[in-house]
């Protein structure tokens, strides 16, 4: 990092491959949660065109203080629109030979918005790279969330080769469904217009800024806490390790078409994670649920929910199950060998620091 | 078969497709959204045969029986006005139109065709307001309602519609006449007009931005809404409307000569207010024992319909849309008079020209899909 800040300093153009530090650089979804990590990533490596996209709705502080933190007032360009505007699209990817595509319609149960906001919004933006015919490489940031989990090849293992939901629809969960498709729709792209694509799919993205216990590791529907976890592992990856592995896969040359999974070693289990958040963050009453039991429940959820015609909402079906609480481990073998990615930020030191700002913002 | 079609694949035609097919006798052959992606998702998730970019090609070769029509109301009536001419029965989200003039229109048109219309209030159809129309049609009220309280509530919370709808100032819903009023308190007045006699009341509105939102630099958006009416023969109602007021509530008060009636949307309940009362002291006393027995027997019979697996989140929608496909099939009456669509257009607009949201319609503004939020 050094070094590059030293070139950057002596305006000398670096050339990575993908892009030099002088040409424009798509971010969208800038200022999400990973968003102005991803673009303090690339004013670390030196780039000073970096064009932020976010919506007329988002909070811009983050993704300002980050910029500020890496001095890149000048290097960088806030540009608000929408991506379900076509001139929008074509306006943003002008002469951009990299895109960064984060945004996505997270945060929503209702499919057509997860889809609209996922699908139509890529497809627009694609569109738009091809016509401008300089792209290079579009990074699709995906999910964990795309995976069965079932029938994988190697038993417990979860890594790139296992396959992805064959029906999202039956998942009950908008945002699978959205990021699935648009994951297809990228591959067709590909397929169709050679268009230049990496897909990376982040575990549970963790780090300050968004205090939650994710969804592997139980739930809290019926008022009290119920731990469906146990001794899982739970796939997290820091917010800054995240963002590197983001920023390396859109500059690492000869990996058009692949997908990489981003998790961090020495991964914590459900319950250890559970205690240090009661410790840490804030003390509430749980009980553990053994997985024979989370299965038979979501067994009974499902038929009742069918029999019923949905009057109880599928949310707790076997698949949700296979996809959310069965036993699996996590490789991130293939990112650290093909991209040269390894996680900067080490797990307990990860989560200490992440627990430190959840109290603190719990605090104000 | 009655043959099916949807316009208009966001959110809301959702609960229409899940809703349709619990229903015999129907099939949905088409999805049809300008956005055709959108049509196709919709289609796929819902295992319909054909998915649509354009309204031509559904109406010529679906060649539908009846078209709901889900986008926003800037599109109904003319989306309305093509299917009706095409020989299609409608069935509009509400509200039906941007004002009283469209709505007329198409009830006109679909008299001369021939065909059948209806509008999306279906709260008026869940199972506490199906209730209380039987026991007003029973006469439990005693004669003419006396006075009507519709109060119904919105919530703004952290949804991809609220965020939308705050932070950009093009949003659909607030080029509306009414800006969000107008997307939001149908159902409420809805109520009001079924039960109100008379086709035109005396309207007094007052509105007003919520010091919420004055806090958030929001002075656009009306979110306080209180009304007086009075219909004929002296029937007066209230309506409020707010963003504020918790409980959040979505209640309903019929006061008839003798006795009154009240229900609530989101318990599900229903309680009989009697108009005699018990002498001296008892006064006191058994009338509370009276609500209790009430509001248990509310809780059974939600209980007994959950069973029967008649207690879905929208069960109002399933009824409607029944009654509605009735109507058509068996000629029934349809489920909501066209007084009453009328009615509730021009009490809407009555409301939004004294509080001055008129904002103008732009076409240029015209979206094909309800609650599209804005994305990055």
């Amino acid at each position: 990092m050094g070094i590059i800040s030293l070139f950057w300093r002596l305006d000398v153009t670096m050339d990575f491959g993908i892009a030099t530090s002088d040409d424009p650089i798509l971010v969208t979804g800038a200022a999400g949660f990973l968003g102005p990590r991803v673009v303090g990533s690339l004013l670390d490596k030196g780039f000073r065109r970096i064009r932020c996209l976010t919506r007329s709705t988002s909070n811009l502080a983050r993704l300002k203080k980050e910029i500020d933190r890496h001095n890149g007032l000048g290097r960088t360009e806030i540009v608000t629109g929408t991506l379900l505007s076509r001139e929008d699209c074509t306006k943003f990817v002008k002469d951009v030979p990299l895109i960064y595509h984060l945004a996505a319609g997270s945060g929503t149960k209702a499919f057509s918005d997860a889809f609209l906001n996922s699908v139509v919004t890529t497809r627009n933006l694609l569109d738009a790279a091809f016509e401008n015919m300089c792209l290079r490489r579009f990074v699709n940031i995906s999910s964990f969330a795309v995976y069965t989990n079932r029938k994988k090849p190697q038993w417990r293992l979860l890594d790139e080769t296992c396959p992805v939901e064959e029906h999202p629809e039956s998942r009950a969960e908008a945002y699978c469904y959205g990021k699935v498709k648009q994951d297809e729709l990228v591959i067709e792209y590909g397929r169709k217009h050679a268009i230049p694509y990496v897909i990376v799919r982040p575990g549970s993205v963790y780090g300050p800024g968004k205090d939650f216990i994710p969804g592997r590791v139980g739930i809290d529907s019926f008022g009290l806490y119920l731990h469906f976890g146990g001794a899982n592992p739970i796939p997290f990856t820091h917010l800054d390790n995240c963002a590197d592995a983001i920023v390396l896969a859109g500059l690492k040359a000869g990996i058009e078409g692949e997908v990489f999974n981003v998790v961090d070693d020495d991964l914590p289990s459900s319950r250890r994670y559970l205690r240090l958040y009661k410790k840490n963050v804030k003390s509430f009453k749980s009980i553990y649920v053994p997985h024979a039991f989370s299965y038979l429940f979501c067994y009974l959820w499902e038929k009742y929910s069918e029999w019923s015609h949905g009057q109880l909402p599928p949310v707790y079906t076997r698949r949700e199950w296979a996809a959310t609480w069965k036993k699996t481990y996590y490789s991130n073998r293939k990112i650290k060998d093909m991209v040269g990615w390894k996680p900067g930020v080490t797990t307990s030191e990860g989560l200490r620091s992440y627990f430190e700002s959840c109290r603190e913002s719990r605090s104000h | 078969m009655l043959k099916v079609a949807i316009v208009g694949c966001g959110k809301i035609a959702d609960s229409h497709a899940s809703q349709i097919q619990r229903i015999p006798g129907c099939e949905i052959i088409g999805t049809c959204d300008r956005e055709e992606l959108m049509a196709k998702q919709l289609a796929e998730r819902f295992r319909v045969k054909r998915f649509y970019g354009h309204l031509d090609p559904l109406l010529r070769e679906g060649q539908p029986d009846v078209v709901h029509i889900t986008t926003p109301p800037q599109s109904h009536y003319e989306i309305g006005r093509q299917c009706l001419e095409a020989g299609c029965h409608i069935y509009v989200e509400k509200p039906f139109a941007i004002d009283a003039v469209e709505t007329e229109k198409l009830i006109s048109l679909a008299d001369r065709t021939g065909l059948r219309l209806t509008v999306g209030t279906d709260e008026q159809f869940s199972a506490v307001a199906r209730r209380m129309r039987k026991l007003i049609r029973d006469g439990y009220l005693g004669g003419t309602p006396v006075h009507i309280e519709s109060t119904w509530c919105y919530e703004f919370g952290d949804s991809a519609y609220t965020k939308a709808l705050l932070g950009d100032k093009q949003h659909w819903a607030r080029t509306l006449p009414g800006g969000l009023l107008h997307n939001t308190i149908s159902h409420g007045i809805a109520k009001i007009a079924e039960y109100l006699p008379g086709e035109s009341p005396q309207v007094i509105a007052h509105g007003f931005v919520s010091p919420f939102l004055k806090q958030l630099g929001e002075n656009e958006i009306i979110d306080e809404l209180r009304v007086i009416l009075q219909g004929e023969g002296g029937t007066t109602a209230y309506f409020t409307f707010s963003s504020q007021m918790r409980p959040s509530l979505h209640e309903f008060r019929v006061y008839g000569p003798e006795n009154s009636l009240v229900f609530d949307e989101d318990q599900q309940w229903l309680i009989k207010l009697r108009g005699e009362r018990f002498k001296s002291y008892a006064e006191k006393f058994l009338p509370q024992a009276g609500f209790a027995k009430q509001y248990v027997g509310s809780f059974f019979r939600n209980a007994r319909l959950f069973l029967a697996r008649d207690f879905h989140m929208n069960s109002g929608k399933k009824h409607l849309i029944e009654e509605f496909y009735r109507s058509i099939t068996d000629g029934a009456p349809v489920p909501i008079a066209y007084r009453e669509i009328l009615l509730t257009s021009r009490i809407m607009d009555a409301i939004f020209t004294q509080i001055g949201t008129q904002a103008p319609f732009s076409p240029e503004r015209e979206v094909w899909r309800k609650d599209e939020p804005s994305p990055e």
